[in-house]
């Protein structure tokens, strides 16, 4: 195949999302041309991935050695292969959700650019290119958090904005560095830092490394840029769902991924102060977002502080330095992905169909929307790390990472302990919804919500599919294992 | 996936049969019922299928790679036999009661469900071949028997199921670092491999094995109910429906025990330091389970507190197996009998109990006493049921407890043949028999009070009901209670055999010389405790814990102080008070102060500051400048104001009247400048000079004085 088409699947819906709204299309027409713009998106994303053409697709120079440039390689095929699969699911459930909102164009407009945008990002062959990608989704998705156009959402989108453009800043930094020390920034698996070049500034490289760690980790929401995500969930579901847990968050986890083991290298860090400067971060990341998720009553804020925990789980893999780590910090990219977005949609379910917004308001609805809240235990077991469920696997294998790293430097125990006391406050978080919801305490209100009923199938379909999942990864995940595995090892 | 799929169909079958159950559960209730009743049976059949494969090839094995990454590994040999087979039969005879149990109960589908899903993940473990199976088996299990602890949903239950899922989860997770730890150490977690992979790296990183060691004890240890874990089991499995309290009692603890039981002989095998660790552990189980249960009132209550004790004597079991070194055989066996004991008895007694709450709705000895007297099958099958437990000579308890008694004997001679001290062993022998008596104490008391005394007031209903259980129940508490008297009349048929099939599970070889049961050192310690019990029953519980009520009535009195309870006196306060205290005010902190505003709000101010300062900075410098360099003349204004002449002639006069004010008027001195006055004047004049040139009078003067110059020159030129 040639390296041409990988274009298509980035400017198609950012095209497609741009002309929308002069199409001036109704209702069901306009949705029809969104769900297979994004089926046709998908398509060509994922053809890309199988029939991958080895070598980048340059769309114009910008400066110098400076390209603006496609590729796709291991690490990027996985993460372009998640959001073509989510992205579909989660347009179809907007359908549903949007229906009553109002400026319903100009959001599905900037949905789909988004997508194109979340593409690039991950197809992106050099540091630049996904730079300026990165600023992208800043400016499309600021959007999506401001359009309930209340003053919590403006108050929201505000400070989203300040985070990213800030974060960006010092990522830019490091952009710098790497073209005076690297002389390239392609991504190459192992890192692109000139020793002979590099010389005596190794800790100047290391403050770099860590200011470009935060700076593409404020989108991951690491300690202390956090605070944006917990407030972006004024937005509407499907918006905190794909995009605040998986496509922007998830964009700044692999932004850090080709920061540490394609730019700078894990060698490098490995072992050095910057290595355990963002172990710890990421660990305290962890330790916040797990105790704020309990004492968190807002259901869905609940559900994003623990966005915030599981996605230093990732950079917990990540920072381990390690073939194993990176492993691991994707296998928990795909399988949260999954298990986070069917948490949300269940809470954005749960929303649709009754009004409720906090836990203690969730009393019995077990029992009066069934299919949801067995979805949402299967996706909250599974964020536990019950084994048989998808979660268990990455978290076994974070561990196991850890405990590799242990055996030479014993800070990596520590990281064990973190896990182990955030896999006890998600049970905490997400049992007591699910007893709630199972098992009322007798005489809780059921007569007044004999009208709530489970959603329509446009809503019910996504969750299936994502506690399927779910729970096949949990059984049986050798392939996916598989494939993340050769990618670690730079052989895919 | 390979091997022998007999397994794999014992384990399956329960999965899809809990999903079927429900499905029927959607069509009718009948049917559901039926269903259910016949995959238990089925599973029976599955499981002894296994095992006449097992008789007729060998051990059986089976393996599906990648199940749960890691894989699955089942494996079959003589003790996950018997437990396999045991744990079958307890579901099954549970499965037929349930169906008359439950008739009046709400979410029975739901129920169900998760009783097949305990089921095969209880099987699961059984039958597991290394601890990772175990442990995915085992968290399955803990979770979906959750459901049936708060099956009731009401406040106690909810409260009890509470604490039963926290230890459930703070267990499996504790656990899952144990075997991290393990598998990072040794690079193996399947058991058979685990000694010889332990061996070599003992002496290296024995620090870590332990610390793997002590993890997996605690999570193991919490299922089984030992001390200072064992909180959640009196309060759980009294609020369980009664077929599920006979389970969770019977065999949900047994697979704790299962994985104490495989740490213990494949991690530390022979290890005289582990082995000492859990008999304390177990010895003071055993103590408190039995002293918890002399005070309990509540017929449930006293049986889960009973089931406690009876792991503390398993665990006891344990410890003797390692530290009795190669000799164990006596341990071994003596723990493995007391496990399938102890499984017998408990899903007899819980059943029984099941009956009376059927029947009554209640629990309380106050409230259900006299209700078996004319009850002649009831009380016969309790019967059975306490006296085994009690260890009276003649039925199965006796058996088991003889064993470990001997074991501890075994060990004190040991000691003293090596002249190492022996009192702690002593110590440990007579707590050993004391708990013996208090269980025969505990025992008397639930059969005195349910079988023969009488109700105060409602005797007479409890004795007019004849028809209290249907025959499917009868079928099912006779089944149980018929195996247990012929374990307990013929050990040397039914027992030994059990034993010697079982006993290489913990390397246990079979002894030199077979133990007579019924000789006389052996009888002497049933004696001891039965004296003990005596004692207890009528020195402690008639005299202390009976006392009247107000309408002088005998009655069962609860002494037991409300606030001696480990979990409200020690966890909650120590969990949800100072740990959530503690990192709840921590991430508060960093929540409120906002740390990326605050880092902002300093960067603001500081770049504000020099902003200024730039901004300032200018200004300054050229303020500098015009106050310095270019600064602007000081000359005065003069206005010039008057002709010149006036001016000057104004000047004079100043000048004069300055002269005037200096000499002569110095005390009045003349203020004003003759230069203004002047210039006044003559600026007066001016006007005035316009004002005239302008009149028409003047006009017609200068008209006149033209004539008159005109006359004047006719006149005279």
């Amino acid at each position: 195949m040639s390296s041409v088409y990988l274009i298509l699947p980035v400017v198609l819906p950012i095209l497609g999302g741009a002309v929308m709204p002069l199409l001036h299309l109704s209702g069901k027409k306009r949705n029809l041309f969104l769900e297979i713009l994004v089926l046709v998106t998908s398509l060509l994303a994922v053809l890309c991935v199988l029939r991958r053409p080895q070598d980048g697709f340059i769309l114009f120079h910008l400066t110098g050695n400076l390209d603006f440039a496609l590729r796709l390689d291991g690490l990027g095929s996985v993460f372009v292969c998640v959001i073509a699969f989510l992205w579909p699911l989660a347009t179809l459930y907007a359908f549903e959700y949007m229906r009553h909102e109002e400026r319903t164009t100009s959001f599905f407009a900037f949905y789909t650019m988004t997508y194109g945008v979340t593409l690039g990002i991950a197809m992106a062959e050099n540091l630049v290119t996904m730079y300026l990608f990165y600023e992208l989704l800043t400016l499309v998705s600021v959007y999506l958090v401001m359009h309930p156009m209340t003053k919590k959402a403006l108050h929201a989108s505000r400070v989203y904005l300040y985070y990213s453009i800030g974060g960006a800043a010092f990522a830019f930094v490091a952009l710098v560095f790497i073209i005076i020390f690297g002389g390239t920034t392609d991504f190459i698996m192992g890192g692109v830092l000139d020793m002979d070049l590099v010389g005596d500034n190794v800790t100047i490289v290391l403050i770099v490394y860590l200011l470009a760690f935060w700076g593409f980790g404020v989108k991951a929401a690491v300690i202390p840029f956090q605070g944006w995500l917990p407030q972006a969930s004024v937005a509407p579901t499907p918006v905190t769902a794909l995009l605040h847990a998986v496509a922007v968050v998830k964009s700044g986890a692999f932004a850090v991924m080709r920061l540490t083991y394609y730019c700078f290298g894990a060698e490098l860090i490995r072992g050095t102060w910057a290595h355990f400067a963002v172990m710890s971060i990421v660990m305290a990341s962890i330790l916040y977002g797990s105790t704020m998720a309990v004492k968190e009553t807002h259901f869905k804020r609940r559900l994003a502080f623990s966005t915030v925990s599981n996605l230093s789980y990732v950079l917990l893999g990540v920072t381990m330095m390690s073939p194993q780590g990176l492993l691991a910090g994707m296998c928990h990219l795909v399988i949260h992905a999954f298990m986070k977005i069917g948490a949300f949609f269940c809470a954005g379910a749960v929303l649709h169909q009754s009004q409720k917004t906090y836990v203690d308001e969730l009393n019995g609805l077990g029992r009066r929307m069934p299919y949801v809240f067995t979805v949402f235990v299967i996706c909250g077991l599974s964020l536990i790390g019950i084994p048989g469920f998808a979660g268990f696997i990455s978290k076994w294998n974070i561990a196991a990472a850890a405990m590799e790293l242990g055996n030479d430097y014993p800070y990596a125990y520590g990281a064990v302990a973190v896990l182990l006391y955030s896999a006890l406050m998600t049970a905490v978080y997400i049992l007591t919804v699910a007893v709630r919801a199972w098992f009322p305490d007798k005489g809780s209100a059921e007569a007044k919500m004999k009208e709530i009923r489970d959603p329509n199938w446009e809503m019910k379909l996504p969750l299936g599919i994502f506690a399927a999942f779910v729970l096949m990864w949990g059984v049986y995940s050798e392939p996916l294992l598989r494939l993340l595995r050769a990618v670690a090892q730079g052989v895919f | 996936m390979n091997g022998d799929f007999e397994l794999f169909h014992v384990i399956w079958f329960p999965f899809a049969a809990a999903f079927l159950c429900y499905l029927a559960g959607k069509r009718h209730k009948m049917i559901r019922d039926r269903v259910l009743q016949f995959s238990v049976v089925l599973e029976m059949g599955l499981m002894l299928l296994a095992a006449y494969r097992y008789f007729g090839a060998g051990e059986l094995e089976f393996i599906w790679k990648g199940f749960c990454m890691r894989g699955l590994y089942l494996k079959l040999d003589g003790f996950r036999l018997l437990y396999g087979c045991v744990a079958a039969f307890m579901w099954m005879m549970t499965g037929i009661f349930s169906r008359e149990y439950f008739c009046h109960y709400h979410h029975r589908s739901r129920y169900y469900f998760f009783y097949l899903l305990t089921l095969g993940s209880t099987l699961g473990v059984f039958l597991s071949g290394d601890l990772y199976t175990t442990f995915i088996f085992f968290e399955i299990m803990s979770l979906a028997s959750y459901v049936w602890v708060v099956h009731d949903e009401k406040p106690a239950a909810m409260k009890a199921g509470e604490i039963y899922l926290a230890i459930a989860v703070v267990g499996g997770l504790v656990m899952l670092m144990g075997l991290l730890l393990l598998y990072d150490t040794v690079g193996t977690l399947r058991m058979s491999e685990l000694y010889e992979a332990v061996k070599p790296v003992m002496q290296e990183k024995g620090g870590r094995i332990y610390a793997a060691g002590l993890c997996m004890l605690f999570g193991f240890g919490a299922k089984a109910g030992m001390f200072p874990l064992h909180i959640w089991l009196p309060k759980a499995h009294p609020v369980a429906p009664a077929p599920a309290s006979a389970l969770l009692s019977g065999i949900l603890t047994k697979t704790g025990v299962f994985g104490v039981l495989v740490v213990s002989a494949e991690i530390f095998r022979y290890d005289p330091q582990w082995g000492k660790l859990v008999l304390y552990l177990g010895t003071v189980t055993m103590f408190a389970g039995a002293f918890l249960a002399v005070f309990s009132v509540d017929l449930k209550r006293t049986l889960a507190c009973s089931s406690m004790s009876q792991i503390g004597f398993i665990l006891v079991g344990a410890g003797m197996t390692e530290l009795l070194g190669t000799e164990n055989a006596l341990a071994a066996r003596g723990t493995i009998l007391h496990m399938i004991n102890h499984s017998m008895i408990k899903l007899i007694l819980f059943m029984a109990a099941g009956v009376v709450y059927m029947n009554l709705h209640a629990l309380d000895l106050n409230e259900i006493r006299g209700f078996g007297r004319r009850k002649p099958f009831l009380k016969s099958v309790f019967l059975m049921g306490a006296l085994s437990i009690g260890g009276i000579p003649g039925w199965s308890g006796y058996v088991s407890k003889t064993l470990l008694h001997e074991s501890i004997v075994e060990y004190a001679a040991e000691l003293s043949a090596r002249t190492e001290p022996v009192l702690w062993i002593r110590g440990i022998e007579w707590i050993f028999l004391l708990t013996g008596g208090m269980t025969i104490a505990y025992m008397t008391k639930l059969f005195a009070a349910v079988f023969l005394e009488k109700h105060p007031l409602r005797q007479k209903e409890y004795d007019t009901k004849t028809a209290y259980m249907n025959k499917e129940s009868v079928f099912a508490l006779l089944v149980p209670a018929v195996l247990l008297v012929l374990m307990g009349f013929f050990p040397y048929g039914t027992m030994n055999c059990a034993a010697d099939l079982a006993q290489s599970f913990l390397h246990g070889k079979t002894p030199a010389h077979a133990v007579h049961y019924f000789s006389f050192v052996n009888l002497k310690g049933a004696a001891i405790s039965l004296t003990i019990g005596v004692l207890v029953y009528f020195g402690l519980i008639r005299r202390f814990l009976m006392g009247k009520d107000e309408k002088g009535d005998v009655c069962y009195l609860n002494l037991w102080p409300r606030w001696l309870d480990l979990e409200d006196l020690i966890y909650r306060p120590v969990f949800e008070k100072a740990s959530a205290a503690l990192f709840g005010y921590v991430c508060g902190l960093a929540d409120r102060m906002y740390l990326v505003q605050i880092f902002l709000k300093v960067l603001l101010e500081l770049s504000a500051f020099f902003c200024r300062a730039c901004d300032h900075l200018m200004d300054a410098v050229l303020l500098a400048f015009r106050s310095t360099t270019h600064k602007s003349r000081t000359e005065r204004h003069v206005y010039l104001i008057g002709s010149m002449f006036s001016r000057t002639l104004g000047k004079i006069l100043d000048q004069m009247v300055r002269i005037v004010n200096y000499t002569i008027r110095r005390k009045n001195p003349i203020e004003r400048s003759f230069v203004v006055t002047f210039a006044e004047w003559e600026e007066m004049m001016r006007r005035t000079n316009r004002l005239i040139s302008a009149s028409l009078s003047f006009g017609l003067m200068l008209a006149a004085i033209g004539l008159a110059l005109t006359l004047v020159y006719l006149l005279w030129w």
